[in-house]
């Protein structure tokens, strides 16, 4: 016993009585300093610190054995299920409202302000073949399942603080369990449609000359000038390519979240998850604008998704460059002019392909 | 009020795997859910230690904090527990939980989850007191009759423990102290053979030996 206390220590406590006793007679030797040097920590190893160390991660990923089956068994403490916590309670939650809500003022703004855009040569007699049966089939699809999908997610994201007090634990459970189990069944069709549309949409929706000049003048919203465009819009083409690459995440890191059986752990779910709500509420954030486009925002532009015509006068104004094509071909119809032989044909693909006209 | 809580004793448990089996018996455990597990770390190597784990029963719960229809609860134990009837099976406790307590049993098209499950401090759920319903779907409500959950009862070297904190924190503070003592005189289980060789200390595993 007498050996534990061994001459180091018993120096050290020494020097440190020695350093005490001469402190008042220098109060303005550089005390702390010698404090510091004297009283150093005693290295003694703390196995149960270490122990706790590794357990919390705090170093270095460390996973143990278990008996119990599933993946992440192992693992005692998930350092990261806290930092999901933190990101999905004070980010996306708050964050993700203000987002939505700035988009629907906006727009709400942007109508009382500058209000519908009409066609201003008013509705003609004339109309040009915009969409054949299956692209509006398609887009329809893509357009109820995607729908669905945001108003099932934002039930499971909002409900709780929105619905819960108003419904009642009872009823908006059963609603979240609904808009659950939807969101599982149809998710996977929201990725057969993105492929169908990608296969479909991507020639036209190449960016090409005089896009930039599109996307520099807002559309046409910044000054009076008009800008001309092609089959599609600059501002088309990147909500086609926004929905390729952030849909494309959404869909996949939609998978990982629906299928628990492929041996991801949870770090990969919550990833998975921080990629799915990001980029959802932002695909959410551009449709709403999209939507608006579409209905209320502009004349005629829903008119090419309705029947799969558009007015000539709106293809003038808004895609002038596509419509002056079709006039050279002499594509132009009667409005009472029911079908024609491109518009009885399902499959077919109206005219004026980007690929024709890029070499223009 | 009590605070319910469980502490494992590493310097004790032997990896038996009573508490889980215990667990699972009591509460009629549905397949492929482990309420409780146990982890071994450094499986055979020097400092391994094994440890029993379950929900923890955390005063800010990450579960009840995420949970879409809030369907998590704090008894006035201070134990966490969960509405079946309101849970959807989301599994997003299951991401927050640092502990991995949240379980799913396979539930319909393509193993999604099921209802979430996890250890209730055998204090079963929000039904009526040790029904036959509450027994179906959370298992035993053994709080109820007086009595501490099987697990920790029944664990054979009482490394786990279970029950009010401030006894708990006070049963293991007695195991700690009486620990060092032992450990700097003769070294028993502690991994300083270094510290005891630099003091000229015997000990069982003592480099001087």
């Amino acid at each position: 016993m007498t050996g534990f206390f061994s001459p180091p220590p018993l120096k050290g406590i020494l020097s440190l009585l020695l350093v005490m006793l001469l402190l008042p007679a220098f109060p303005s030797f550089g005390a702390t300093a010698d404090l510091e040097q004297s009283v150093q920590p005693i290295q003694i190893p703390n196995p149960a610190s270490d122990l706790w160390r590794e357990v919390r991660q705090r170093d270095a990923a460390m996973t143990g054995s278990t008996q119990a089956l599933g993946v992440d068994g192992g693992v005692l403490i998930n350092p990261t299920g806290e930092k999901w916590r933190q990101f999905r309670m004070q980010q996306l939650l708050p964050y993700g409202g203000y987002a939505l809500g700035a988009v629907v003022l906006i727009l709400l703004l942007f109508y009382t302000l500058r209000g519908r855009v009409p066609i201003k040569a008013g509705m003609s007699d004339k109309k040009l073949f915009r969409y054949s049966v299956y692209e509006r089939m398609i887009h329809w699809f893509m357009a109820l399942i995607f729908l669905f999908l945001a108003f099932s997610g934002l039930i499971l994201l909002f409900g709780r603080s929105l619905l819960l007090p108003l419904m009642g634990p009872a009823l908006f459970s059963l609603l979240a369990s609904a808009s659950k189990e939807g969101h599982n069944l149809f998710g996977p069709l929201f990725a057969l449609a993105l492929v169908l549309i990608f296969f479909r949409f991507v020639r036209r929706n190449i960016y090409q000359k005089g896009d930039l000049t599109w996307l520099l003048r807002g559309g046409g919203v910044i000054g009076k000038k008009h800008v001309p465009s092609n089959f599609f819009n600059m501002g088309e083409k990147s909500l086609f390519w926004l929905l390729v690459f952030v849909g494309g995440a959404i869909a996949a890191s939609g998978f990982f979240l629906l299928f628990p059986v492929f041996g991801q752990g949870r770090v990969v779910m919550e990833l998975s998850h921080v990629v799915h709500g990001i980029g959802a509420l932002l695909m959410l954030s551009v449709i709403i604008g999209h939507i608006y486009i579409g209905t209320i925002g502009m004349e005629g532009a829903i008119e090419g998704m309705k029947s799969g015509y558009c007015d000539l006068n709106w293809a003038r104004e808004h895609h002038d460059w596509w419509a002056e094509k079709c006039e050279q071909r002499g594509e132009v119809l009667d409005r009472d002019q029911p079908i024609s032989a491109r518009g009885a044909d399902a499959l077919g693909t109206p005219s004026g392909q980007m690929s024709e006209e890029a070499g223009k | 009020m009590a605070r319910m809580k469980f502490y494992c004793d590493v310097e004790r448990c032997i990896e038996c795997n009573g508490c889980v089996t215990a667990c699972k018996n009591e509460n009629e455990v549905p397949w492929g859910v482990n309420r409780r597990r146990v982890v071994t770390i450094k499986d055979g190597e020097p400092g391994e230690r094994s440890l029993s784990v379950a929900c923890m029963h955390c005063s800010d719960a990450p579960c009840a904090a995420v949970c879409p229809v809030d369907c998590f609860y704090t008894t006035d134990d201070g134990v966490v527990l969960h509405d079946k009837d309101i849970c959807i099976g989301c599994g997003y406790c299951f991401y927050a939980c640092p502990f991995g307590a949240p379980q799913f049993p396979e539930d319909g098209a393509f193993a999604s989850r099921g209802k979430m499950d996890k250890c209730t401090f055998c204090a079963g759920g929000p039904e009526q007191d040790n029904s036959a319903e509450e027994q179906r779907k959370y298992g035993s409500n053994r709080l109820a009759e007086g009595k501490l959950p099987l697990c920790a009862e029944m664990c054979a070297t009482k490394a786990l423990l279970a029950g009010d904190a401030n006894i708990i924190s006070t049963i293991y503070r007695t195991r700690v102290v009486n620990r060092g003592a032992s450990v700097l005189s003769r070294g028993v289980s502690y991994q300083n053979a270094e510290l005891r060789a630099a003091r000229g200390v015997k000990g069982k595993s003592s480099l001087n030996d």
